[in-house]
């Protein structure tokens, strides 16, 4: 076999601590800065939730300004998109791929250390507006102009949002570049495309949207950013902002992609584990994801079809050609569950209510993928209804199915089952009270963007619920901290391979020492080597059973 | 070192033509054919890269095949971090004073130098490794050979 020579520490010492862990250059420290990082964004962008949900949880309510209600809603988007959903699913792929693939570093493990910390900065930077004398960017998270021109929003707080977006989408390429570049070129011999995990297929195609359509946003902000301080012109009129328009969702509905995958990936390989069972249909699979991002990044006019800029048949064609390849994933989630010795353990049931969750907001996706129907739901609680459910319904369930199946590599500690549980049949009550009443609300035409509404009969009744559903999350996300909090104080070791994993990751300590595989790896087969030798094993025990004394 | 330019190609060849379809179907919008060209062009240029750097092994079918090649990878990079505070500064300096895009700057020349001085680092300890003596069982030198995913 021809062998590799481990790689060199190039430091004289290593650095130990707080600076040791923000300049190392360790993909499993870097993923792990940027989860906690944007974990704190989430909380933050949480209580901005909590704010607004406040003040429309009853017409004509006053607990904040409607400026400050304007600010609030801007950076809980913004906050949420540019700075945890995002960034925690690159996270994901930065820790999970190499182990994945069975690399022992990062490709440009520098690259992503920079790319960390301009995302971190520029998530600062766009939270600095709070700080700002007229306020914080208010603009709404896609800061259509010309609102967002300086004429309509003056002050520094929008301009901080500018710059801020242009570091942190900066940052978010850099890391997906070096994820992508990893997958290309650092897998471990034997490791094929068709053997790469199912979670690894998720990140690539999410980190190929980042790499190709994210530089299309950074471009549009410094395009606006002149707009605003040095008196250029570019989206001016109607024809600039249809081009603003068509430059941001270039960016923003392959981002809500680059969102959805790696947690798909997560629910896939929780519920693969529970079931204990390789996933169903792998290449099928694998061909749904390459049609589903490149599909996803030729439907972003969908989100234009009142503005009469495009032309929205091709829009709506594209959009409701999503439903093949997402029909496949679901389809191969029933294959896998079928048959299986299925374990009911939290992952797997964050997974599955990942898919059932996801459902709602699929379908009325279908909706809105309609010009004629979209018409009467733009720009109401309908859309804010549909996002939710697929962005917070579908990626964070998926996001907590990933945490409780790979919480034990990560820490080497177990998380507590029983509190998973409650913690998900918490969040499940509060997702669906918080935002089903949105899709009756904008049905009967109430507004988005409004801090006050009219007494219309009812429509005071399901906001309550809606804050009262609002507050559950919270209750969800507290239960959540506090398992993390006792699972690390009180530790139960988590050993190499609690779940018998399928996938690399699991081959190796946990958590993983630098360079990931201090033994041998395993001979690569397929996606699931792990599996391969439990099969392999009992196959030659039974042989051992039936052959003659 | 391995190919990887099989998906790339694959995922541009048909990100080309969804976005044909979208371009001309939005027929008289420079804007889409400009954007959907864009990505497609990073995709093929990624491509490109990836075969000129490793020719054969870029196009090349089935698994990676394992290198011998020794590589010294850093554990902690201060430049980086540098380069990366520098490049903020001067961002944020465009909103909140010229001292800071200064700052910044210079933040950033700094931190080249410490890239390169890591970098020479590197390349030292990678050296040393080659010519230690065969010392089995300790981690060092070329006794430590083991097989690795890259």
């Amino acid at each position: 076999m021809t062998v590799q020579s481990p790689p060199l520490s190039a430091q004289r010492r290593r650095s130990a601590g707080w600076i040791g862990a923000l300049t190392s250059t360790d993909h499993k420290r870097i993923g792990l800065n940027v989860a906690i990082c944007s974990l704190g964004f989430f909380l933050a962008g949480g209580v901005m939730a909590l704010f607004i949900r406040a003040q429309i949880s009853q017409p004509n309510n006053h607990i904040v300004s409607d400026q400050t209600y304007t600010e609030l809603f801007t950076m809980h988007g913004s906050t949420m998109i540019y700075l945890f959903v995002t960034p925690m699913a690159v996270a994901l792929a930065v820790y999970l791929v190499p182990l994945q693939i069975g690399a022992s570093e990062i490709a440009g493990g520098r690259t992503t250390l920079t790319g960390f910390w301009i995302w971190l900065l520029g998530g600062l930077t766009m939270e600095s507006g709070w700080l700002a004398g007229g306020g914080s960017g208010r603009a709404g998270w896609f800061s259509y102009t010309p609102l967002s021109e300086a004429q309509y929003t003056p002050g520094i707080g929008q301009d901080l949002w500018t710059l801020g977006v242009i570091l942190a989408v900066s940052g978010t390429v850099l890391m997906a570049a070096t994820v992508t570049w990893t997958i290309a070129r650092h897998r471990a011999p034997g490791m094929a495309l068709l053997r790469m995990p199912v979670f690894t297929w998720t990140a690539l195609v999410s980190v190929l949207m980042v790499v190709g359509s994210f530089p299309v946003l950074v471009v549009a902000m410094i395009l606006l950013y002149l707009d605003r301080t040095a008196g250029t012109h570019i989206f001016v009129g109607y024809t600039g902002a249809i081009d603003y328009q068509n430059m941001f969702w270039f960016y923003g509905h392959p981002v809500v992609y680059v969102m959805f995958f790696p947690y798909l990936g997560c629910a896939a390989e929780s519920i693969a584990a529970g079931a204990r069972k390789r996933w169903f249909g792998y290449k099928a699979f694998v061909a749904s994801m390459i049609m589903f991002s490149v599909l996803s990044m030729s439907v972003w006019g969908h989100h234009m079809f009142t503005t009469g800029g495009n032309v929205n048949e091709a829009f709506a064609f594209t959009s409701t050609l999503l439903l093949v390849p997402a029909g496949i994933e679901y389809f191969d989630m029933a294959g896998t569950l079928i048959g299986g010795a299925i374990k009911l353990r939290a992952s797997l049931l964050f997974g599955l209510t990942f898919f059932l969750q996801f459902l709602i907001g699929g379908l009325s996706g279908i909706w809105i993928a309609s010009p004629v129907l979209d018409y009467s739901n733009h720009n109401t609680y309908f859309i804010i209804g549909h996002f939710h459910y697929t962005l917070f319904a579908g990626s964070i369930f998926g996001f907590f199915a990933g945490v409780y199946h790979w919480f034990p590599k990560v820490t080497g500690a177990m998380l507590r089952e029983r509190l998973g549980k409650l913690q998900l049949v918490v969040m499940i009550i509060g997702t669906n009270m918080t935002f089903f009443p949105m899709f009756i609300l904008g049905q009967e035409g109430m507004v988005r963007r409004i801090s006050r509404y009219p007494q219309h009969p009812g429509w005071g009744t399901l906001n309550l619920i809606e804050s009262i559903g609002a507050g559950i999350i919270a209750l969800g996300v507290l239960i959540f901290l506090y398992n993390v909090w006792v699972s690390l104080r009180r530790r139960v070791p988590a050993g190499a391979d609690p779940w018998e994993g399928q996938t690399l990751e699991w081959w190796t300590s946990s958590p993983p020492p630098p360079l990931n595989f201090p033994e041998p790896l395993p001979p690569i087969r397929s996606y699931a080597p792990l599996q391969d030798l439990r099969e392999e094993a009992e196959e030659r025990q039974r042989q051992q059973e039936e052959a003659p004394a | 070192m391995r190919g990887g330019a099989i998906p790339l190609l694959v995922w541009g060849f048909i990100l080309g033509l969804s976005m044909a379809l979208v371009t001309i179907w939005n027929s008289g919008k420079p804007v889409i054919g400009f954007m959907g060209g864009f990505a497609v062009l990073i995709t093929f240029l990624t491509a490109l890269a990836f075969i000129l750097l490793r020719p054969r092994e870029a196009v090349r079918r089935g698994p990676p095949e394992p290198t011998g090649e020794p590589r010294a990878v850093p554990t902690a990079s201060y430049g980086s971090v540098l380069f990366a505070v520098g490049g903020a500064s001067l961002v944020y300096g465009l909103a909140f004073g010229h001292f800071l895009i200064y700052f910044g700057i210079g933040l950033m020349v700094v931190a080249v130098g410490v890239i390169i001085r890591e970098k020479v680092f590197q390349r030292r300890a990678l050296r040393r490794w080659r010519e230690s003596p065969v010392t089995p069982g300790t981690g060092e030198g070329p006794a430590a050979r083991r097989p690795e995913g890259d």
